[in-house]
């Protein structure tokens, strides 16, 4: 494995899923560069969502191949959970686990997985991604104490919590109330910043414009279009996109 | 005491409450059916519980023999009678023991273990799809999610009708009687067929019954509102 910035970490080649007889990705071949920060858009149905659900395997493949680092996670002899623990991921609806505290949703994974011998050093490192997205008074709430924007901003901690290489986001402020978007892009921000991979599956287009290093348009189930967020934004060449833009900007 | 059972002699229920639970200690034969009761019902909840958790695990299970089995057995439990379950144990699976009330209490647990599966299958299914999404996602196995962040929620959400279902259970073990286990209801049958006055031992039995469910209610109560605490804002 190189270092180079420029290598991919995520290479997918004509990927194709269908749900019966519906297909909802017609074959889509993209790579995403180490510490590349990769915006999703489209419109519904488009099949973003299920693009992004199948880069982790929680969607199976009709067809096509995945590899992240280098290693095909379409084959079966991988070990998907090993490749799933570097590979975070954040939902629209957060999905936090309502039984366990705050400390106890991000401390979870590490500790059954072994990141951690015992608590105390998997707690101390649960607090200081608490942290860093501003939770740290929130470790010992439960979830329905939280609202959305925290809530959602705790999910992203407990992906962190595995320390993964690549992050990924489906319409992570779609569920929010409008007054607590900003805060989750906030992290999402310095995450970026910070250089880690990322694809965002969103409708935000102003976070896509100023945070993404290059814009997916998809439609149809492929990717229409794509290039760099100025490009695409001020001076998109397919007409679908021109449309789709016309709507949502 | 002797004051008491003066009184009682004085008029016609009192005599009859006399003689069918003070005279010849006979009191002391309703806590022995009680006993009895209890041990049938704790011993066929802790079988039932297993068999439930167990034939639940299979019913979810990607394996299909196993979900084949599993329905066989909640299928076949839950479309027969208890009754005619109980008496088949008795009479032709376990012809030869003389444990009446290890007999029964396999009966009751076999019984049990079905309602339980079904219960607990329910409370699995109504956790959001969503939770074992986050679960694998962050890499778990497929067993850590579904122990560590599946389950306890399911179990929650079962827990108010799993208790319902103890409380049938503890009711339903009056029928012990008919392979001759000598729980409360055959205590009152017993002393019925001695005293020949079916009133009072019925009711007395009925009181206990009542008693005992008022106790339970009130203390599943307690553990479910404890439960409940990470949904309280």
């Amino acid at each position: 494995m190189t270092q180079d910035k420029n290598d991919s970490i995520i290479q997918v080649t004509d990927l194709h899923k269908s749900f019966g007889k519906l297909e909802v990705l017609a074959g889509i071949t993209e790579n995403v560069k180490r510490g590349e920060v990769v915006a999703v858009i489209g419109p519904s149905g488009s099949g973003k969502s299920t693009f992004l659900r199948c880069l982790n395997l929680l969607e199976q493949p009709t067809s096509g191949h995945i590899l992240v680092d280098g290693v095909d996670i379409t084959d079966k002899k991988t070990d998907i959970n090993k490749v799933r623990q570097g590979m975070g991921m954040v939902f629209q609806h957060f999905n936090l686990f309502p039984h366990l505290k705050v400390i106890d949703n991000i401390t979870l994974a590490p500790l059954q997985l072994k990141v951690f011998s015992n608590k105390e050093s998997a707690r101390k490192a649960g607090m200081e991604l608490l942290e860093r997205v501003g939770l740290a008074d929130k470790a010992d709430s439960y979830p329905v104490q939280l609202s959305g924007g925290q809530k959602q901003r705790i999910a992203i901690a407990r992906a962190l919590a595995m320390s993964p290489r690549i992050m990924l986001f489906d319409e992570p402020t779609s569920a929010l109330d409008p007054e607590m978007v900003g805060e989750v892009l906030k992290v999402m921000t310095d995450l970026a910043r910070e250089g880690m991979t990322m694809v965002i599956v969103t409708h935000e287009m102003g976070f896509a414009r100023e945070a993404a290093d290059r814009v997916l348009f998809m439609d149809g189930g492929i990717i229409a279009e794509q290039g760099r967020p100025e490009e695409i934004f001020s001076n998109p060449k397919n007409p679908r996109t021109r449309e789709f833009l016309s709507k949502v900007l | 005491m002797e004051g008491f059972f003066q009184f009682l002699q004085s008029f016609d229920l009192g005599r009859q409450i006399y003689q069918t639970v003070f005279y010849a200690d006979r009191w002391s034969w309703y806590l022995d059916g009680l006993k009895l009761t209890l041990q049938l019902t704790c011993g066929a909840i802790l079988i039932g519980t297993l068999l439930g958790v167990i034939t639940a695990l299979f019913s979810i299970s990607g394996f299909a023999p196993l979900r084949f089995i599993a329905k066989v057995y909640t299928t076949i439990i839950r479309g027969t009678p208890t009754t005619v379950q109980l008496l088949i144990m008795y009479n032709v699976i376990m012809v030869s023991s003389t444990n009446k009330l290890l007999v029964g209490t396999l009966a009751f647990g076999i019984n049990s273990g079905a309602y339980v599966a079904e219960i607990l299958r329910g409370g699995i299914m109504s956790v959001d799809k969503g939770q074992t999404e986050a679960g694998r996602s962050l890499g778990l196995k497929q067993w850590q999610t579904m122990l560590y962040i599946v389950l306890p929620q399911a179990v929650k959400t079962s827990i108010p009708t799993y208790t319902s279902e103890f409380i049938v259970l503890f009711k339903e073990t009056s029928i012990a009687g008919l392979i001759a286990v000598t729980e409360l209801t055959k205590i009152a049958n017993m002393i019925t067929s001695q005293t020949y006055n079916a009133m009072v031992p019925l009711i007395v039995s009925a009181l206990i019954y009542l008693a005992v469910v008022m106790l339970l209610t009130f203390v599943f109560g307690k553990l479910e509102r404890r439960l409940r605490k990470s949904d309280a804002r």
